[in-house]
This record gives structure tokens, sequence and C-alpha cells, in this order.
């Protein structure tokens, strides 16, 4: 009756008031953690780059000296030339070894293809770190592999470089980030339409020449943004550098150095500065390079592929694929060896022992329980974030949408390293909000660095999900909460839990946020390893990795299990 | 409780990548308990007519009136309606139970009540068995799906309800079926109702009333008989019941009697058509459109005496009705003309050269605009 009433004055006022606002509330939820916690944090490491050297903050002079030592010192050019090598080469690497097999295994007629899939995951789902202990313990000074690759490479009067150092570095991120390319071009080969090749074949050219002019060509984009991914990690990681680079530096160890050795949180925003703009930089190029080159790849009328069935070839990458999968799963191996033993020798493990587990409760249980609180309890807040931020952006689309959309993606281009200095910077002991030390900032870094997969994981099936099926439920006197508590979100909850569950695997084994942000009372179970490993009780970290990765793989087990969907699929979150 | 519904300058632009005006001006009322149909081609706005009644989209400009509420700002979860959607949006993750009682549970109504008016609903719309197995509406037949969208849809009582093809996914001797079944749910009900199609059969055979809808603008308003009688111009006239279309130019009027001559044809068309309302003003020596329905015209075995001539194409028997298809040569290409007979013309077989005549009663429209 009032309603009506109402109606016939039909002024401004009465309008708003018809209007729905729950969307509006909901929006301002995220949009506040951003600016709080991204944001701001962002800001004040900006203007920290451009203040003296210390960890003052304060809107005084305004200076670019903390920008100048990547002119005047050593230290600072060597990291950013050691970045710079680094990431190209591993990307360079990694696309020599990847291509191949991803073609192989789409395209030749073999065995064990699934398996070799399956596996092949496997290096970017176990944590980095571990894969640079376990290569010292192979290729380190006293190397057991080490040993006989010298005596082969003798004969021709070389030697192996050393582990610590670029080749060190270089050869283990090479063989942790081959997956994404691999993945990725046997996504490629697979989709691309045999009929272009067959016309290509009737025309008259050969299988070298069609491979050269229209299959590679129309798999570039899907190497393009494999590259770039790869590029990213490569900038971005902490743990391999950290473990293998002796004194050889990078971007993200520089920055702990200057945290940790020097207190200069200043100076460390300056190089993460530094660090943003280059793979802000390799983002915008993949935009350009993708953009440029769209191709279709038309999936109706296909034609079932020809696979290369002579055996040669079937020789040749069968034997590939194994050779490949055996060194990038040859760390893991050796750390659930080296754990049941107390020392690795030039002949092999020595002294069988399970003292290494046993002492875990002692050495490891308050990090395993500080691990899998934060993990959790971050997983299900990225959650909450990443779903309410998907469903907004999508289906609402406020204005403003589109800051949301770019600031909850933005994490994909800030390492671990940066993030951690900009919320130290941002929350430190003196600033209106300290945080420092507590679990508190350690979930937020959590959140702010893996939101981004629920979100892309949420968008995904939302984009599977018939909007009318929520319009049905707003005509049937359903506002927004209400529609979206009964029938948008029990339709895309799949979406969300394979988010989640990746969100947790990953943040069970984080390292590179971490290790600036934990204190006696926050330290983690990889903390831990790391820490093991720098006092070189091989036996107790591998143990110790050995839990970890078996509490990942139960998670990322179970989730396939559950959800019957592919672990490959989801990691290509990035 | 059943309300009129009202359409006041009703405009809606979508401005995206190109600017669509998918509803121009659009000005009508819809009676209280009417079964109303808008038909009309793909894309010419009927979908977002309905849209915009249930308040889905917001209106560029105009106003819209449910009784003398307006509505036009107010969100469709404050309108008390119910639609049907052409894909049914059933909740795949709730069984047919749940689905049916949604719009009760929203109202927060007790449960008894809601297991009450569930089997009502469910016996109203035939399906009064499938409770009991409740299963998942994917389980369940396309025509099943159908009728749990509307008892999903007439559960609460609405004022009104909205029909968008809701037959469109079924196959043509369900919809023939299930048209009769909305025509006799929504009797009973006496709910106002939308009715969206672009199959004029079905538009004439369930309708109260209909508006042709053409290019965001509807051409003509009233029951299937009117407008199948005098249809506005020959865009509708073509749209209710088929016509065939001859273009020439006025050559005399003598009170209702028109003197036409047909382009590429020697003697003139003498006959006393019904002239459609945009060409009142006619005069000697304005071009025209000439309309025929298959039924006002004639074939015969060819004569010498005969004019318009042309080759049986295809002869259907329709059950009462022969329905010859005529292919006339005209200008450089050719058309078909259909051709309603009563019975067989002895004589006359397909492949055949026969001459068409022209009945009294034909229709005058102004020149072009003959299309769909
Ligand atoms: N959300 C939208 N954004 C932009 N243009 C739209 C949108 N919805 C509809 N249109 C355009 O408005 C016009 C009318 O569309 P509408 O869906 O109402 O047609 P329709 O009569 O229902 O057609 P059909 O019989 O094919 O369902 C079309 O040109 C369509 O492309
Ligand atoms: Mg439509």
């Amino acid at each position: 009756m009032s309603l009506k009433m109402q109606d016939k004055g039909g002024g401004w006022l009465t309008r708003q008031r018809q209007k729905d606002y729950t969307p509006y509330l909901v929006f301002t939820i995220p949009l506040a953690f951003l600016v709080i916690f991204l944001f701001w944090p962002l800001v004040t490491t900006f203007i920290r780059a451009f203040l003296g050297s210390g960890s003052r903050f304060s809107l005084g002079p305004l200076t670019v000296s903390n920008f100048e030592r990547f002119a005047t010192s050593n230290l600072y050019r060597g990291s950013l030339r050691n970045s710079f090598i680094i990431s190209f080469s591993v990307v360079f690497f990694t696309l020599l070894i990847g291509v191949p097999m991803g073609y192989f295994v789409a395209r030749v007629k073999m065995p064990f293809k699934r398996l070799i899939l399956s596996l092949g995951i496997l290096p970017i789902i176990l944590p980095s770190f571990v894969g640079a202990f376990s290569w010292v313990i192979l290729l380190g000074r006293q190397g057991f592999v080490r040993h006989y690759i010298n005596m082969v490479l003798g004969v021709f009067g070389l030697e192996l470089p050393s582990i610590y150092g670029l080749f060190g570095v270089i050869f283990t991120m090479t063989v942790t980030y081959y997956p994404f390319i691999f993945l990725l071009s046997y996504g490629a080969f697979e989709a691309v339409n045999p009929l272009l090749e067959e016309a290509a074949m009737i025309m008259g050219s050969g299988r070298s020449r069609i491979l050269r002019t229209i299959t590679l060509p129309l798999v570039i984009p899907s190497l393009a943004a494999g590259s770039i991914l790869v590029f990213i990690r490569a900038m971005g990681n902490f743990g391999i550098p950290a473990m293998l680079g002796g004194d050889q530096y990078v971007l993200p160890t520089l920055i702990y150095f200057r945290v940790n050795g020097f207190w200069d949180l200043n100076g460390a925003a300056a190089i993460s500065l530094i660090s943003v703009a280059i793979t802000g930089g390799a983002l915008l190029l993949q935009k350009f390079i993708v953009s440029k080159r769209e191709y279709e790849t038309i999936s109706a009328s296909r034609s079932e592929y020809k696979l290369h069935s002579h055996p040669a070839i079937r020789i040749i990458a069968t034997l590939y694929c194994g050779i490949i999968l055996i060194i990038s799963l040859a760390p893991q191996m050796t750390m659930f060896i080296m754990s049941f033993f107390t020392r690795w020798g030039a002949a092999g493990p020595e002294g069988f022992t399970l003292t290494n587990y046993a002492r875990i409760p002692t050495i490891a249980s308050r990090p395993i329980l500080n691990s899998l609180f934060l993990a959790t309890t971050a997983s299900l807040l990225c959650a909450i974030l990443g779903s309410l931020v998907a469903y907004i952006t999508e289906r609402r689309k406020p204005r403003g949408a589109l800051i949301l959309d770019l600031a909850i993606m933005a994490p994909f281009i800030l390492p671990g390293t940066v993030v951690s200095v900009a919320l130290i910077s941002g929350f430190g002991g003196d600033s209106w909000l300290p945080l420092t030390g507590t679990f508190t900032i350690i979930l937020i870094s959590y959140m702010i660095r893996r939101t981004p997969y629920v979100f892309r994981s949420v968008v995904a099936s939302l984009s599977q999900l018939d909007p009318t099926l929520e319009e049905a439920s707003m005509i049937s006197g359903a506002n927004w909460l209400y529609t979206f508590r009964r029938v948008s979100f029990p339709l895309i909850l799949p979406g969300i839990l394979s988010g989640t569950i990746l969100t947790f695997a990953t943040l069970l084994q984080e390292l590179s946020t971490t290790i600036l942000l934990y204190s006696s009372n926050t330290r983690t179970l990889p903390i831990q390893i790391w820490g093991a490993v720098a006092d070189g009780k091989f036996g107790e970290a591998s143990a110790m990795s050995t839990l970890l990765i078996a509490m990942v793989f139960v998670v990322v087990y179970g989730m396939n299990r559950f959800l019957g969907q592919s672990i490959s699929s989801s990691f290509k979150v990035g | 409780m059943s309300s009129s519904i009202s359409y006041k300058n009703v405009q809606k632009t979508f401005t995206g990548s190109q600017v669509v005006h998918a509803l121009k001006k659009v000005s009508f009322t819809i009676e209280p308990g009417e079964l109303f149909c808008l038909l009309g081609p793909s894309g010419c706005g009927k979908t977002t007519l309905l849209r915009c009644t249930a308040g889905l989209e917001t209106l560029t400009d105009g106003r819209i009136f449910y009784d003398d509420r307006d509505v036009t700002t107010i969100p469709p979860f404050r309108r008390n309606i119910g639609m049907v959607f052409q894909s049914f949006a059933l909740y795949p993750h709730m069984n047919v139970f749940e689905n049916v009682a949604y719009g009760l549970r929203v109202r927060g109504i007790d449960e008894k009540s809601i297991r009450n008016k569930v089997t009502d609903i469910m016996e109203l719309v035939g399906l009064p068995d499938v409770l009991r197995r409740n299963p998942s509406p994917t389980a369940l037949s396309g025509g099943q799906q159908q009728r749990v969208a509307v008892a999903r849809a007439l559960v609460y009582d609405p004022q009104i309800l909205l029909l968008d093809e809701p037959l469109a996914n079924l196959d043509a001797k369900l919809r023939r079926h299930m048209r009769a079944e909305i025509r006799r749910i929504q009797k009973v009900t006496n709910v106002t109702t939308i009715f969206v199609t672009h199959d004029q059969e079905e538009a004439m055979a369930i309708g109260d009333r209909l508006a042709i809808m053409r290019d965001g603008l509807i051409e003509q308003i009233g029951s299937s008989d009117e407008i199948y009688h005098n249809p506005n111009n020959a865009f509708v006239s073509n749209f209710i019941g088929k016509m065939n279309f001859f273009t020439g130019t006025i050559g005399s009027i003598r009170g209702e009697h028109y003197q036409v001559q047909l382009d590429g044809r020697n003697s003139a068309l003498s006959f006393t058509p019904k002239v459609s309302s945009e060409l009142k003003a006619a005069a000697v020596g304005d071009r025209v459109t000439v309309g025929f329905r298959p039924e006002h015209l004639r074939i015969k075995p060819k004569a010498p005496d005969h004019e318009v001539l042309g080759r049986v194409r295809i002869i259907q028997h329709l059950g009462q009705i022969i329905r010859y298809e005529v292919v006339v040569e005209e200008g450089a290409g050719e058309r078909v003309i259909e051709v309603d007979m009563l019975g067989t013309v002895p004589g006359v077989g397909e492949g055949d050269a026969v001459a068409i005549e022209f009945s009294e009663r034909g229709f005058l429209f102004a020149e072009g605009g003959e299309v769909a």
C-alpha cells in the first residue's frame, strides 16, 4: 500500500530507495581490503623508493639515490644483470626442452602419455627450493652424480661448472619451470586444427615445412604466454637463487639482503620498483604479442590427427620424455632417499637411520601447525574474497569493476619478496597499523598473492553459469544476496573449491613472501626446511620436505578425486 | 490478482560496441487477465520488451505501469511476476520440488503451505506424479521441464506471467500440445500473460490479442481475426497468414472499386479490395502493392486468354485444401505464388503450365514493405 503511494510521487529519492544496494555493499568489502592492504602498501613502497636509505618513512626531501646504486654499485649492477641473464636463459632452455616434449606427447604415437602428463606437472607443484638443495646433494662439490659426469667430461678436458652460481640457478629453474612450456605447447599442438595442416600437405608441403609455416605460427600465442609466465616466475623466485646463488645475487635475494642485512627498507623499495617494472613490462609485451597474433583454432569439423608412427621417431620421443622426467624428478627422489640417511657421500647415501623423521616432532611441530593454520585460514579468506570479486566483476559490472579486476590480478606481476617489502613498508612498527611479526601480516600477504587463483577459477566457472538462472531467481522474488546464496554460489562451488585447494597446496610451501615476514612465533615449515639446509642438515631438511610434499600431494590428489578434474588444468592458472 | 500492463513511450537503446535501438517509442496497454502474444521476426525486440516488462533491463526512456503503479525503476524481485525462459532456466542443483517451491521459500511461507501449493500447481500443470519420484530437473523430458518451469513461475500467484518463446525447445507435436496446455492453464489462473513467439501459427492459436513487432516498433495490435482480415500494411499481412504480392499502378477508382494496372501485365485488374489504413488517400496514378491470400486466387489449366502464367512446382495436400505452388517468371528472376484450392484441379499436375485468376477480394497496400 505504502509502496503505491510513494510510486505516485515518483521522486528521485524514491527511485533510489527502490534500487538493490546489496551488490554495492558487498562490492565495498573487497575494495576496502584492496585499498588498505594492496594500494596503500604499494603507495608507501613507491614513496620509500625515493627516500634516503634506511627505514624511516617521512615525506621529507625526495631523492633518487636508491636508484643511483644501480649505476654505481657492482652488487646492484650484478644482481640486475644476473636476474636478466637467468630469466632469459631459463625461458630459452625451457622452450628448448618443453616444446619438443609437448610436440612428442601431442603428435607421436607413444605409450604412457597420461603418465607423462601427470608426472610432467610435478616439478611446479612441488616446492622449488627442495629441488635446489637436492641438486646440491647430486651436483654439489662432493656431489654424487657430479663425480660420474666429470669422469665423462674429463675425456674432453672439460669439467661441470659449480652448482653454486648462475649455472646451478639456471639449471634448477629450467627443470622446475619447463612444465609450463611443456603443458602449454602440448595443449596448443593438440588444438591446432589438423585440417589446416592437411590442406598444406595437399598443396605439396613436406612435414618440416608444415611445422615451420603452419603449425609453429599457430602455437606461438601459447608459447608467448608460457614464456612470459616462466620469465615472471624466474624473475621472482627467491628460494633457488638464495640456496644456489653463492656470491651471485639476483633482485629478490638483493631485496632480502637489503631488508635483513641492512634494515634498509627504502633501498629495498627501490629494488622492488625496478623488479615490478620489469615483470610489468614483460606482461605488457605479452599482451601486445598475443593480441597481434590471435589465430582461430577452429574446432568444428576437425579430423583426427595422423600421429607420427615411424619406429625411430617413437623411440626418440619416448626416450626424450623419459630422460627429461627422470632429470626433473631426480631432486624429489634424492630428497626422499636422503631423508632415511645421515649423509650422502661420493659413493651414495650412507648410514641408514630414522632419526630424521624422529626429530620432526621436536624441531618442526610448531612450524607444521603454523603452516597448516596459515594455509587454511588464508585459503578460506582467498576463497571468499576471490569469489566475491569474480562474481561482482563478471555479473554485476558496476562502475569501477575494472579497477577491481585489475587490482585482483596485479599480484600476478608482484614477486613474493616485493609483496613482503610493501607490507612491511605499509604496516611497519611505526605505522598507523603495526603488523610486522604477526600471523596477520603473513595471512594478508598470502591473500594478496593467491586471491587471483580463486578469482580466475571462479570466473571460469561463472562463464559456464547461465545468467538466466539468476534472473529466474530474481523474478521469483529473491534479492541479490538470496540469489547468490541459493543459486549462484552452489553452482560455482566446484570452481571455488578447485581454486581454493590449489591455493592451499601452494601456500603450504610458500617461501619467498614468508621469508621476510616471519618471526620466531610464526615460522612455517618451509622456513624450517630452509633453516636446516642453511645449517647443512640435509637429512632433517629432506625428512621435513618429504612430509611437506606428502601433505601437498594428499591435498591435490584429493581435489582431483573429488572434483574429477586434471591437475594440469588447474595449474595453468599460473 | 492479475493486473493490466501499460507501456508509455518505452524506449530501449543498447550502447555497447555498437548502438542498437531495440525499442523505439512503444506505447500500448494489455488488459488484466489477457493472454497477449508478441509476434515478430528475429531481432525485432520481443525479448527486450519482455525483459523491460520484468525489470531485467532498465529503460532508456518511458514508463511501465502495472495497473496504475509505476514500476519503471522497481527491481524484478519486488514486482511479484512469474517468467518462463526459453531455456527454462531450471536450477540443476535442486530437485523438482525445490525448483517449484523456490519462489515460496523466498517469500518465507511455512512448510505446510509450501507443500500444498506445490502439489496443487503440479496438478494444474499436469505433472502430479513427478513429485513422487521428485528427480532432478535434468532427468525430465523437454515437455516435463517446460511444465515445471510454468509451475515454478505460477506457484506464488504472480500478477503477471511472462513467457519468452517457451515452446521453442520442444518438437513440433509437443509444441502444439503445450500451447493448448498453456492456454488452458492461463484461463484457469486468469493471470495477465505475455507470450513471445516468432511462430505466427502459435500466436494465432494461443493469443486473445497479438501485437506484431518489427524493428523495435509495434506495427499492429488486435485479435488474430482482426489482423488477418484488416492488416495495417503489407508486412503485417504476410506475417499473419500468407499473402501473395503484386505491384502496380492505380488506373481508376470508383467508390470501393479499383482498377490496378499490374506491372508486366497487359490487362488491368479490376476488383474491390480492402484498402489498408496507410492508403486511405490513394489517388489515380499512385504506385501500390496488391495482395491476395492464397484462398483468393484460383488456378486453371492454361488457356490463350489467360495472362498470369506459371508452372506448378509442388502440389501439397493440406487436409481439406490443396496448395499449389506456382512458379511465375518476373523480370529477370522468378517467384513462387501460393494458391489454395478446395479440391484438385482436373488436368493440372506438377510441372504443368497454369493460369492464375484473381478474385474480387484482394488487399491494397502502400508500395514497398512486403518483406518477410
Ligand atoms: N544486451 C544487449 N546488448 C546489445 N544489444 C542487444 C542486447 N540485447 C538485445 N540486443 C539487440 O536488440 C535487438 C532486439 O533483440 P531481442 O533479443 O529483443 O530480439 P527478439 O525479437 O527477441 O529476437 P529473437 O526472436 O531472435 O529472440 C537485436 O538487434 C539485438 O541484437
Ligand atoms: Mg528473443
